[in-house]
């Protein structure tokens, strides 16, 4: 290869780097544009190790050469390739023959990596370093790592001037002919296998995470505090290493700190300071940077023992309510949501009012949730906020709603349930329906007879009419019995389709009641024209004659 | 050769040095006919053979203390340790540098070689024993073993000696700058330990050296260098990794930075402390955990280095301070940083008990304290590191010759390279250097240590001839 042609390839390759450089920072792994660059890249440097056993590249502030040759120069301060090497003191890079493509992939990935972040810990050299490169070498200039270029010399000179005199040496040399004692035999015991057994067991041992022993520390400095600023400091270092530990996913370390600290707060052999110290901490564990930590780890997958998070549930406050609420609608894992709606169900019961303004949220899902979370802790107190979701747009809130406010029962509620028996939704009008036959009470009987017996009830749908008569056979009385062998008998001579339908939905109601009293009537519509109310009829007839 | 073949050809390297060792410990028990050796010839013969169906020639050599095969350095972890040791061990006694496989190799020549080597081991030439006994042998044959030429050890010692003050001037630049509540630039700490962590993988003997050297006015930041380069020292005869290596360097640089806050007086006193200055001082442990945990966000070696920071003061029976509440088992990285603090503060002068120990007496008080102050297993890895003749060590020699110990033999521990600094004419002489596992022509050693002396009594200063 000619010397021209040596320097056009490697210009070439440099900018095929900076390419794949670009595209590695936009593109994920598997995306063919990340493999097509880095194909190229590799071919283009298999190509060049055709003719040559090593690429060098020599760098400069500016500009990067290839034997003496400017190969790269940019002067600008941000977007510059040679200088990106050049400030963490690399002065040489080379590729040599043989270069594997995952150690050159390995290359590029570090080169493409955003340098300027505060939280990245490592410059080029390190991570060049970290991966041990076979086939890349580079040369660093150490000295920019020394704060005082002069250091060694001043140093030096500063302990070479108090070398011994001549006179020191020979007092020594003499005196080591007077000395008795003779040298001992050496004492080094060789290493055996059981030693590197133990060792082994050691370097096992010690791989395990530090965070727990950080903890003990941190438990032990609480005793070892004498003021107010101690205390400041060590609930900082609480502070950031239970949110080290929530970010790594460690709830189970979590919930012990937790107990730790729970015991370290009712320990009455601790003076005030320390408890009031250690319920500060305790407070902050369910605050809202860990809980939103602890769903981003459970939104992503990770499976945690649900006895671990309802241990840590019962250290927290009420204070947790908030945090828990504002995560809830940003969860995706069935999982997450799960927990967190747990956490709502055990925190809630503490502050009623604070959960209630969930209930505002614009989401319609929050919303719901929040209701459903308010009907497992089954206070009452929640009734006054719930009635003001009814008229909520979204239906399934409100058929939500209507459900708990059934299951809750109260004051309002009896009115609100008779209002969403004309709801212009059928499904709220269901909800309702099955809401105040659950609640059993004389008054929600009251409320559906009285639709029942309504004018405008026979021009409901079948179906609809069915859910009412079922729902009145909650109460198995002669009140409904009668109005259901009334029902069950009504000829009339107009609308004599839609009355069909309400004796069927009786003869179906009838079958639900169990009174076998009423078998001989409904044995004598057994053959009634009509096919909807002749079906009714034998299904209520078999229901009672097997005593389903 | 795509990296998975490297990697293979690198384990298949390691693991026939090690079934070279494993058949020559089993010969110097049972003769190569034996079926307990012969079983193990095959082995090794189908190795060689495997790597021989790719390359003409397959090489074993020994460089210093590492094999090479086919010029590539071996790598190995701790369950090949002891015998690769043996390996090295058993080719230094017989001035054996390298093995040669050509051709096909079939169990016979193999035999030969074993009967040769073992046979060599009562020889007064046991190389040239080993060579006339292969002459028949086509498939095998040995070289000499190369030593290190001594005109060369000049730009390695110039890059140590860098790699040790960069690193000295880098730690009192980041103490200044927590003193002050700077930021600290992380990265360059790594930087800096990496560095060490490769020379001490290269040169560890050199670097060692320079944590010997202790009259310098900046005792705190030498003390810390010292303290990192010693514990990587260590930590890489432990078989730490290098990224281990790394978090054990920067860790130990760290170990004592709540001593800023101790105040100067304290700090400098030339008498001993009094009670009250004692409480002080034993705040420092917690005053660490405080500097570390404030310096950045929490991570993997922050957390470690505040472990560090609060434990080495804390013996290995969990006596010393601080007191605790609750016993702890001490971190390992506490257990190898309190090891290297004690043997470097003991051999310095600027430390509580304020007398400096010559190193091999600092060794001998040490191992007294294992299993109460020290780990007992650390400290028998520590001082097969430093010898029984550390490093500074004043030696007189059976020959009238006044010394100071340069290297350590990690083989012979009572036989270390030493610079004279008195010949046996009673005149002060500069920079001869002698190997005390020399024979003369007789066989026998050369020169032997007679007696060790305190150079701190004759202020012999290390400096002089060290740096």
């Amino acid at each position: 290869m000619q010397v021209s042609e040596d320097i056009r390839k490697a210009k070439d390759i440099i900018q095929v780097i900076l390419k794949s450089r670009k595209i590695l920072r936009m593109y994920p792994e598997n995306n063919p544009m990340y493999i097509n660059t880095l194909q190229e890249n590799y071919g283009k440097l298999k190509d060049y190790f055709f003719y040559k056993d090593e690429l060098t590249l020599a760098i400069k502030q500016n500009e990067i050469l290839y034997e003496g040759e400017q190969v790269y120069h940019s002067a600008e301060k941000e977007d510059n390739f040679a200088l990106f090497f050049f400030k963490d003191g690399l002065r040489e890079i080379s590729f040599k023959k043989g270069l594997p493509a995952d150690e050159l992939e390995a290359f590029i990935k570090i080169i493409s990596l955003d340098f300027n972040r505060d939280v990245m810990d490592d410059d080029i050299v390190t991570l060049f370093w970290e991966r041990d490169f076979q086939k890349i070498q580079y040369v660093v200039d150490e000295l920019i790592l020394s704060d005082d270029e002069e250091y060694e010399e001043k140093a030096v000179q500063e302990v070479k001037e108090k070398a011994a005199t001549d006179d020191d040496i020979l007092r020594a040399y003499e005196e080591a002919f007077r000395e008795t004692e003779q040298v001992k035999d050496a004492s080094i015991v060789p290493l055996v296998d059981k030693d590197l057994q133990m060792l082994l067991k050691e370097l096992d041992e010690d791989s395990a995470d530090k965070t727990t022993k950080l903890f003990d520390i941190l438990f032990e400095i609480i005793h070892l505090s004498e003021n107010r600023e101690d205390y400041e400091d060590l609930a900082d270092f609480f502070r950031n290493a239970i949110e080290f530990t929530t970010g790594r996913g460690d709830l189970y370390l979590l919930n012990v700190i937790m107990g730790r600290l729970h015991e370290v707060a009712e320990n009455r052999d601790f003076s005030e300071e320390i408890r009031t110290f250690a319920r500060r901490v305790m407070l902050f564990a369910g605050s809202e940077p860990i809980i939103t930590l602890i769903g981003e780890v459970l939104d992503g997958g990770q499976e945690t023992d649900e006895k671990v998070l309802d241990d840590f549930l019962k250290h927290l406050e009420r204070s947790s309510i908030v945090p828990f609420m504002k995560i809830l609608g940003e969860l995706k894992s069935i999982h997450a949501r799960k927990f967190v709606i747990d956490a709502l169900i055990f925190l809630g019961n503490k502050d009623i009012a604070i959960l209630a303004k969930g209930l505002s949220d614009t989401r319609w899902y929050v919303v719901r949730n929040i209701i459903y979370i308010l009907r497992k802790i089954g206070d009452k107190r929640a009734v006054d906020y719930l009635l003001k979701t009814v008229k909520h747009g979204d239906v399934r809130v409100k058929k939500e709603v209507i459900r708990t406010l059934g299951e809750l029962g109260g004051a309002g509620v009896l009115q609100a349930l008779r209002d969403c028996l004309d709801d212009a939704d059928a499904q709220v009008r269901s909800s309702a329906l099955k809401s105040l036959s659950n609640m059993g009470s004389e008054a929600a009987k009251r409320i559906i007879l009285n639709k029942i017996n309504d004018k405008p009830f026979k021009a409901k749908e079948f179906e609809e009419k069915k859910e009412f008569f079922e729902a009145i056979t909650r109460w198995k009385d002669d009140e409904v019995y009668n109005l259901l062998i009334s029902a069950l008998k009504q000829n009339v001579l107009f609308g004599r389709a839609k009355n069909y339908e309400v004796r069927a939905c009786a003869a179906f109601a009838l079958g639900f009641m169990g009174r076998r009293e009423c078998l001989p009537l409904l044995q004598k519509y057994r053959g009634d024209g009509n096919k909807l109310f002749r079906e009714a009829v034998v299904g209520a007839t078999r229901r009672l004659e097997h005593g389903q | 050769m795509d990296s998975n073949e490297d990697i293979a050809v690198n384990r298949i390297s390691k693991e026939l040095v090690n079934q070279i060792s494993v058949v020559i410990r089993t010969s110097q028990i049972h003769d190569p006919n034996n079926v307990a050796v012969s079983a193990l010839i095959d082995k090794m013969i189908s190795m060689i053979n495997g790597l021989l169906a790719y390359e003409q020639m397959i090489s074993i050599e020994l460089r210093g203390d590492f094999f090479y095969v086919n010029d590539s350095r071996i790598r190995y972890t701790l369950e090949y340790l002891l015998n690769f040791e043996y390996l090295v061990q058993e080719f230094k006694k017989r001035e054996l540098g390298a093995v040669l496989f050509r051709g096909k190799v079939a169990p016979d020549d193999i035999q030969v070689f074993v009967r040769a080597f073992i046979a060599s081991g009562s020889s007064q030439k046991p190389f040239e024993a080993i060579e006339d006994k292969l002459i028949t042998v086509k498939s095998l044959s040995v070289d000499r073993l190369k030593h290190i030429v001594e005109k060369n050890s000049f730009e390695p010692r110039k890059m140590v000696k860098k790699t040790y003050f960069n690193a000295v001037s880098f730690t009192k630049g980041v103490i200044n700058k927590i003193k002050s509540g700077e930021k600290v630039n992380i990265r360059k700490a790594k930087r800096v330990v990496e560095t060490m962590v490769d020379q001490i993988l290269e040169q560890e003997q050199l670097l060692l050296g320079m944590t010997a050297i202790k009259d310098y006015d900046e005792y705190t930041y030498h003390h810390s260098v010292n303290v990192s380069v010693l514990s990587i020292a260590l930590g890489q005869r432990l078989g730490l990794n290098r990224k281990l290596l790394t978090e054990l360097g920067i860790v130990a640089i760290f170990h004592d930075i709540g001593k800023m806050d101790i105040p100067y007086d304290i700090l400098n006193k030339p008498t001993n402390f009094t009670e009250d200055e004692w409480k002080i001082i034993r705040k420092h442990p917690v005053w660490g955990v405080k500097a570390l945990l404030k310096l950045k966000k929490l991570d993997d070696v922050t957390i470690r280095s505040a472990i560090v920071a609060f434990e080495h003061h804390m013996n290995f029976d969990l006596t010393g301070y601080p007191k605790l509440r609750k016993n702890l088992q001490l971190d390992f990285f506490s257990r190898i940083i309190s090891l290297a603090d004690q043997y470097d503060a003991m051999t310095s002068s600027r430390v509580y008990s304020r007398i400096p120990l010559s190193p091999d007496k600092a060794l001998s008080i040490m191992m007294e304290r294992a299993n109460a102050q020290l780990d007992p297993l650390l400290l028998k890895f520590f001082v097969n590191m430093v010898g029984v003749f550390p490093i500074g060590t004043m030696v007189m020699l059976n020959t009238k010759e006044l010394g100071l110990v340069y290297e350590s033999n990690q083989l012979f521990a009572s036989r270390p390279r030493v610079m004279i600094i008195i010949d046996k004419e009673g005149r002060r002489i500069k920079g001869t250097v002698v190997d005390l596992a020399e024979k003369n022509d007789q066989g026998t050693f050369a020169r032997t240590i007679v007696r060790t002396m305190d150079p701190n009594k004759y202020k012999i200063n290390l400096a002089e001839y060290l740096l």
